[in-house]
């Protein structure tokens, strides 16, 4: 039930950019995640809509109010913090319960609130245990917990699950998609995991140095990216460049611009094995699920990942041919 | 090479810190304790007896001693902490000037505490500097020096308590990671819930330090009660010091010494006890 704009929001601190002038408005329920290096000023636009930062210029509204006078206290926020942030001479009930007891909740019902939070992240068990004597993920779990639990408008998460095993950031991944989308909160998500980002966003917003390089959807922003940044970011690929021809170093013809660069993501380069192949295969890794070959081309290295279970691995030295099996993607503004 | 049996191995592993604790702490704490009763006392005949405790409790000088020394030691404590609390605070945030007065604020550590009282003296006592100031523009000042509620004492003391409480809680305070504060402000915590939730109890260490400290200086102090202080009562630090020196009654002295020590023992179980409620009031601690 929020919605939030940021109007020409920036940030520096003394004579460096964290964010530069941006503007970025997210729908009600809807799941956003920033996506970007380190550095690139994703906690800092997280703080600054939490009220924890204050920003040089620009406005934030969350649902049309303006929010520039509001304590974080008022706005009823809930930030992951990524460095957790618990309370450390708290237990781990009394530190979901906090943001309860600041809200004056009844101690029954408060209770029951931190039980059911604690039942999501999986913790109930440790209730009575101190941050000390958790391990890291199951920190982070508190984190979430502790933010969920006040029901907030917005739901800001940094990085909440970058130190958990892959198996339960999984399963924390898709809890938390559910739980958005029952709460119908509006989140925003920082990670650095593209695939992270890809399997619980709505929207991606890609950030580079202060900026947003580039926004869409998952399936539109790895498809059809704009920029080599965004390409490169989100997965692998092969920037190729397109000669004055309008030819691919393999003398393959695209359509798009002359003496651009073009997206090539490696599981759409088919490799077939071939006497007369133009390509030689430089070295191969065995990813479990998919073999990924350095394929040398007219002189270009490109990336190549074939899933075919059952086909054969291809040694290093063998002679290839490649197709594509879709078009190249062109992208802009890129030298 | 034979092997020692772990007791012993264990027993000279100890033995440099626990020897050096006994030798220096133990061993006169034991002697004046056993001489408040008479054994082993300088001066003493050697046979257990009551009578130096009869004689404390006994004499309503040396009760009046015994409660005003408490007095001297808490209360000064008491004003210093609610000065240093607040500008502990205020030192964190950045303010213009804010390095002069880091450096500033600090200088009465250097200052003996004699030093301090002569201060205190020459500007407050009568015919002092404060009253040469007030007076031609009215201002009658009150009794201070050498007055019944030892407020002389009392400013003497903080004065030189406040900077080295401020330094010692401003240290703990800056320990505290900022953003355990701001997590406390996104889930609805005022500043000043902040401050007594998460500040306070996480700086508790250092308070309490603080606290204790200055409390057992209060508790022995000398010089300052002895210049500033009313005439009557005098505390028990007074009373040993004739005792010892004018009429060689050590017995006495060591009871006295004893009492001291014990209240300040009582004050440090009592902090004990109050740090394990607050972990469950704060921290809800179930054990
Ligand atoms: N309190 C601060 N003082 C000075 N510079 C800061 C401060 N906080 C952040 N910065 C700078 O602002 C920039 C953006 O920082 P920010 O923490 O927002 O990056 P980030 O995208 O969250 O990075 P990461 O992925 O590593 O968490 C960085 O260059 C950082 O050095
Ligand atoms: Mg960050």
């Amino acid at each position: 039930m929020s919605q939030i704009t940021l109007t020409g929001i920036a940030k520096a601190y003394g004579t460096s950019v964290a964010i530069a002038p941006m503007d970025l408005t997210v729908a009600d329920g809807e799941f956003l995640t920033l996506l970007g290096p380190s550095g690139c000023g994703k906690t800092t636009l997280m703080r600054m809509i939490a009220g924890i930062t204050l920003p040089d210029q620009g406005a934030i509204r969350i649902n049309g109010r303006d929010m520039a006078a509001l304590p974080p206290e008022k706005r009823n926020v809930g930030l992951v913090f990524q460095s957790y942030a618990l309370f450390p001479h708290m237990t781990v009930a009394a530190n979901v319960g906090f943001g309860l007891k600041m809200r004056g909740i009844a101690r029954d019902a408060a209770a029951e609130r931190v039980r059911a939070a604690l039942a999501l992240v999986d913790l109930e068990p440790l209730a009575a245990r101190y941050p000390r004597e958790l391990s890291g993920g199951q920190q982070q779990r508190v984190a979430l917990a502790r933010a969920i639990v006040i029901e907030p408008d917005v739901l800001l998460l940094d990085e909440p699950l970058s130190n958990l095993d892959a198996k339960l950031r999984e399963h924390l991944r898709e809890d938390l998609r559910n739980l958005q989308q029952r709460l119908r909160v509006t989140a925003i998500y920082v990670t650095h995991d593209q695939a992270e980002a890809m399997a619980l966003a709505d929207r991606i917003i890609v950030m580079d140095k202060g900026r947003i390089v580039e926004e869409g959807a998952p399936v539109d922003l790895y498809r059809a990216p704009q920029t080599r940044f965004a390409a490169e970011f989100l997965g692998q690929t092969n920037v190729v460049a397109v000669t004055a021809a309008g030819l691919l170093p393999w003398n393959t013809g695209v359509a798009g611009p002359a003496d651009g660069m073009v997206s090539i993501r490696p599981e759409d380069i088919a490799v077939t094995p071939a006497l007369d192949g133009a390509g030689r295969v430089l070295s191969l890794t065995f990813l479990g699920p998919a073999v990924e070959y350095r394929i040398d081309i007219g002189g270009t290295v490109l990336r190549a990942r074939d899933s075919g279970t059952g086909t054969a691995i291809l040694p290093q030295g063998t002679q290839v041919d490649l197709t594509l099996r879709v078009p190249p993607h062109p992208l802009q503004g890129v030298a | 090479m034979r092997r020692l049996p772990q007791g012993v191995v264990a027993a000279l592993l100890v033995l440099p810190s626990g020897g050096y604790l006994a030798l220096f702490f133990g061993l006169p704490l034991l002697l004046a304790f056993l001489g408040s009763f008479g054994l082993y006392a300088r001066g003493g005949d050697g046979g257990f007896t009551l009578r130096h405790y009869a004689d404390l409790f006994g004499t309503q000088a040396y009760r009046d001693g015994l409660v005003f020394s408490t007095y001297l030691a808490i209360v000064p404590t008491l004003v210093s902490l609610a000065i240093s609390l607040p500008l502990a605070m205020g030192l964190a945030q950045t303010f213009p000037g804010r390095k002069l007065f880091n450096a500033l604020y600090k200088v009465p550590l250097v200052v003996p505490g004699i030093v301090a009282a002569f201060i205190v003296m020459t500007l407050f006592d009568r015919g002092g500097l404060a009253a040469r100031l007030l007076t031609p523009i009215g201002i009658d000042l009150p009794k201070i020096v050498r007055d019944d509620w030892a407020v002389g004492v009392i400013i003497a003391t903080a004065w030189k308590a406040v900077p080295f409480m401020t330094l010692i809680i401003g240290g703990s305070l800056g320990a505290i990671q900022k953003d355990i504060i701001l997590a406390a402000r996104t889930l609805g915590a005022t500043p000043l819930t902040a401050f007594w939730r998460i500040q306070i109890p996480l700086a508790l260490p250092g308070i309490t330090a603080a606290f204790l400290l200055t409390f057992i200086g209060g508790m022995g102090a000398f010089a300052v009660p002895n210049l500033l202080g009313p005439v009557y009562p005098l505390p028990l630090s007074v009373h040993m010091y004739v005792n010892a020196f004018e009429r060689n009654n050590w017995g006495l002295v060591a009871a006295m010494g004893t009492m001291l020590s014990l209240i300040s023992v009582l004050v440090l179980l009592a902090y004990y006890r109050t740090t394990r409620s607050l972990r469950t009031a704060y921290g809800g601690e179930v054990r």
